[in-house]
């Protein structure tokens, strides 16, 4: 009778203090975004008799149970996919800002009106040389800052692809992790801490991965995962304990394809997909300010041919090559522009042909393009930052959902701790009992 | 355990994303304030930085139209200057004339004017080949070299254009550069054209050798008032164009004035606003960090 009692006190005092350690762990894990909240459930032991006729029970105090987490699917997928979202619109606001950086800095179209203020005063006084060599040089620096910026954009592009890459690489590596925690867990007894943590570590697998690309997880029974890309109709990354492999190719235009396991994929959010958007983008830049040089090269040099230059030779041209990229200086000397036009003398104060070159630049110029250039990028930028801090916010919400289910409360753990407590003291009260009992049935004379 | 729990970390995340977006905002303001521009990237503001790069490239393109107005306006002083001189030239001509066409003075005397008439011809012909400060002939229009040439017989022909060309001084506008020899120094009596160097040239010789220098005085008299009226209709058409440069660049100096207007009003920050806004997020900030501190304390812990 009372060792009953005393193996009842024993097993709550136990149960107890396995609370108690749980609690702990909790509190321990507190500021580990992986840890998801345990719990320990109980069970009451009751014995039944069933030697004799006796089918009377006895109870036997409580059994320690299996260690749960409190999960929510639900709330992980929409955790997830509101991650992917604004990794995506991270990665191509922060990249474009930085393309935007590039472009301002190159001052193209601030050194295309220098070009056009500098051709107004040799207006002025086409014969000076000062002049003519004032209007030359700043040509050269309207061809180095169309240079410059090509040059920043290229680097900027190279940045996008060496992130694309480190993507695609990280998320190969989380999906082979992915494919031995499957492993592990199927592996795993249930209910046990080494489960519980196997569990842990999925989630925040996945959770990386979706950081890459948007994916799609099917929740097999056991508790391992199949990850597919995009939604549930996408190919396959993980199976079981199989993952196979992304990869990306970068085209000669500078954009970046992807492809798993020989099918060709796009990502539709994730980090991934905001690396393509961007490189297309970033390409579409290029022939912009491509267009920009070639204006400004076929205006200037036509205009060259329709004069003379200071010693009245035919104007040669003024810029060489064809692209933003290879754009350069073609005269040797101030002395070669042809402010007159075709047929005057030499050291004529005809300023008919440069006036022509003037208008031609001025309206719907280089200049202009160069404005459009920066104003169309500005204003994606600029809708993109809406975008992405709507993202930020359905994201934050979705994470604050998400942690009110799983995440520890600190408060609720030193309630528990007060709980467990008092239950272990309790539990030891009763062993005492059981031994002033004994004490008692041994005093009786 | 129906009861919703409150993750201490989220409450940690949250805390922290409040904070550090009022302070990013203050950082804005603050930045705001101590630049006095109201963004620092096209993507701010597109269109109010598109805008201000526009008013930017006016204002460089404008200010080169105003340095041109100011050298055009120099080289047309210069040429008033020569014209007002070859006017007085011409008067003193004319006076002498007049002298030379008294029949009764001598040959002494007609000779003496014959040679005050060289000296004012010559001196016709360097004003005729006079430059601007720029080193540019004044009146020969779009020639860099000089605009009369001497022949071998002594007389002078113009060498330049016809037209003088013009310049662009502001938007739109473009001003005649000048006003060629001819419109100087070419006339024309009772039908037949002349020139101030034959005139005077002329002159002198027949007061020297002609056989009736009083009577050939006399007759230049006609020559002398068409060559001033040319001279003084020159001198009306550069001063009008000198005007005309002075109501554009006022003009200019109103528009520099609209331009730094909408400058200020597209990109700049209205201060008052500026600061009021850092006042108010600075007390809401400090509010927050106070109420952080006061929850964030707030630990059942500390119960235990």
């Amino acid at each position: 009778m009372s060792s009953v009692l005393i193996n009842i006190g024993q097993s709550g005092a136990a149960a107890a203090r396995a609370a108690l350690e749980l609690t702990s762990q909790n509190i321990a894990n507190a500021g580990n975004a992986d840890y998801t909240r345990r719990t320990l459930s109980q069970s009451e032991v009751v014995g039944t008799a069933t030697i004799g006729l006796f089918t009377n029970t006895a109870f036997s105090g409580v059994r320690i149970g299996s260690i749960n987490r409190s999960d929510s699917t639900f709330l992980q997928i929409g955790a997830r996919d509101a991650a992917s979202d604004l990794a995506r619109a991270d990665a191509e606001l922060t990249n474009l800002r930085r393309t935007e950086g590039a472009l301002e800095s190159a001052g193209v179209f601030e050194r295309i009106t220098d070009f056009e203020a500098a051709l107004g005063q040799l207006e002025g006084d086409p014969l000076d040389p000062s002049l003519r060599a004032a209007a030359l040089e700043s040509g050269r620096v309207a061809a180095d800052s169309l240079q410059l910026a090509s040059n920043a954009l290229t680097d900027a592009r190279q940045s996008v692809q060496v992130q694309a890459q480190a993507g695609v690489d990280a998320f190969n590596v989380e999906a082979i992790e992915l494919a031995q925690i499957n492993e592990a867990i199927f592996r795993a007894l249930p209910g046990t801490a080494g489960y519980a943590a196997l569990l842990d570590r999925r989630d925040a697998t996945l959770s990386d991965m979706a950081e890459q690309s948007g994916i799609a997880v099917e929740y097999l029974p056991n508790g391992g995962v199949n990850v597919r890309m995009g939604d549930a109709n996408g190919p396959v990354v993980v199976t079981g304990t199989a993952a196979y492999a992304l990869s990306g190719a970068i085209a000669a235009d500078g954009t970046i394809s992807f492809d798993l396991n020989g099918t060709a994929v796009v990502p539709a959010s994730g980090a991934l997909s905001g690396y393509s958007s961007t490189l297309i983008t970033q390409r579409d830049l290029q022939s912009d300010l491509d267009g920009i040089a070639a204006q400004l090269i076929s205006t200037v040099n036509s205009a060259q041919t329709n004069g003379v230059d200071r010693n009245g030779a035919a104007g040669q041209p003024f810029f060489s090559g064809s692209t933003a990229t290879d754009i350069g200086i073609a005269l040797a000397s101030g002395t070669g522009i042809a402010t007159a036009p075709a047929g005057s003398p030499a050291l004529s104060l005809d300023t008919g042909n440069i006036a022509a070159l003037r208008s031609a630049l001025g309206s719907n110029g280089p200049a202009d393009g160069a404005d459009a250039l920066l104003f169309g990028l500005s204003s994606r930028i600029s809708g993109q930052e809406v975008t992405r801090d709507a993202l930020a916010t359905i994201s934050q919400s979705a994470d604050s959902a998400l942690g009110a289910e799983t995440a520890v409360d600190l408060d609720q753990e030193a309630a528990n701790l007060v709980r467990y407590q008092q239950a272990f003291q309790a539990s030891s009260r009763i062993i005492q009992v059981a031994n002033d009992i004994f004490d008692t049935m041994l005093g009786i004379r | 355990m129906s009861i919703v729990s409150n993750s201490t970390a989220a409450f940690y995340q949250r805390s922290l994303g409040q904070m550090s977006g009022l302070r990013s905002e203050l950082e804005r303001l603050q930045a705001q304030v101590a630049t006095g521009e109201r963004f620092d990237r096209s993507s701010d503001d597109p269109v109010a930085a598109s805008r201000l790069r526009a008013l930017a490239r006016a204002e460089r393109l404008d200010t080169v139209n105003g340095d041109n107005a100011d050298r055009l306006s120099r080289d047309l002083e210069a040429a008033s200057d020569q014209i007002t001189g070859v006017s007085n030239l011409l008067i003193r001509a004319r006076e002498i004339a007049i002298n030379a066409g008294n029949d009764a003075i001598g040959d002494e005397a007609r000779n003496a004017i014959a040679t005050e008439l060289e000296e004012l011809g010559e001196e016709l012909f360097n004003r005729a080949n006079s430059n601007a400060l720029s080193g540019e002939p004044l009146f020969a229009g779009e020639i860099g070299t000089s605009a009369y040439v001497r022949n071998p017989d002594g007389s002078a022909s113009y060498a330049g254009t016809a037209v003088s060309g013009s310049l662009t001084v502001a938007d739109g506008v473009s001003i005649e550069r000048g006003v060629t020899g001819p419109q100087v120094f070419e006339f024309a009596v009772g039908g037949t054209p002349g020139d101030a160097f034959a005139l005077i040239a002329d002159l002198a010789v027949a007061l020297r050798t002609g056989t009736d220098p009083g009577a050939a005085a006399r007759d230049t008299l006609a020559g002398f008032d068409a060559a001033l009226e040319s001279s003084n209709r020159s001198q009306t058409v550069v001063g009008a164009r000198l005007a005309w440069i002075d109501s554009l660049q006022q003009n200019q100096i109103d528009r520099e004035f609209l331009r730094a207007e909408e400058q200020a009003e597209v990109g700049g920050a209205d201060l008052t606003e500026s600061i009021a806004q850092l006042q108010q997020t600075l007390t809401v900030l400090e509010a927050s960090q106070a109420s952080f501190a006061r929850l964030s304390s707030l630990s059942l812990f500390n119960a235990l």
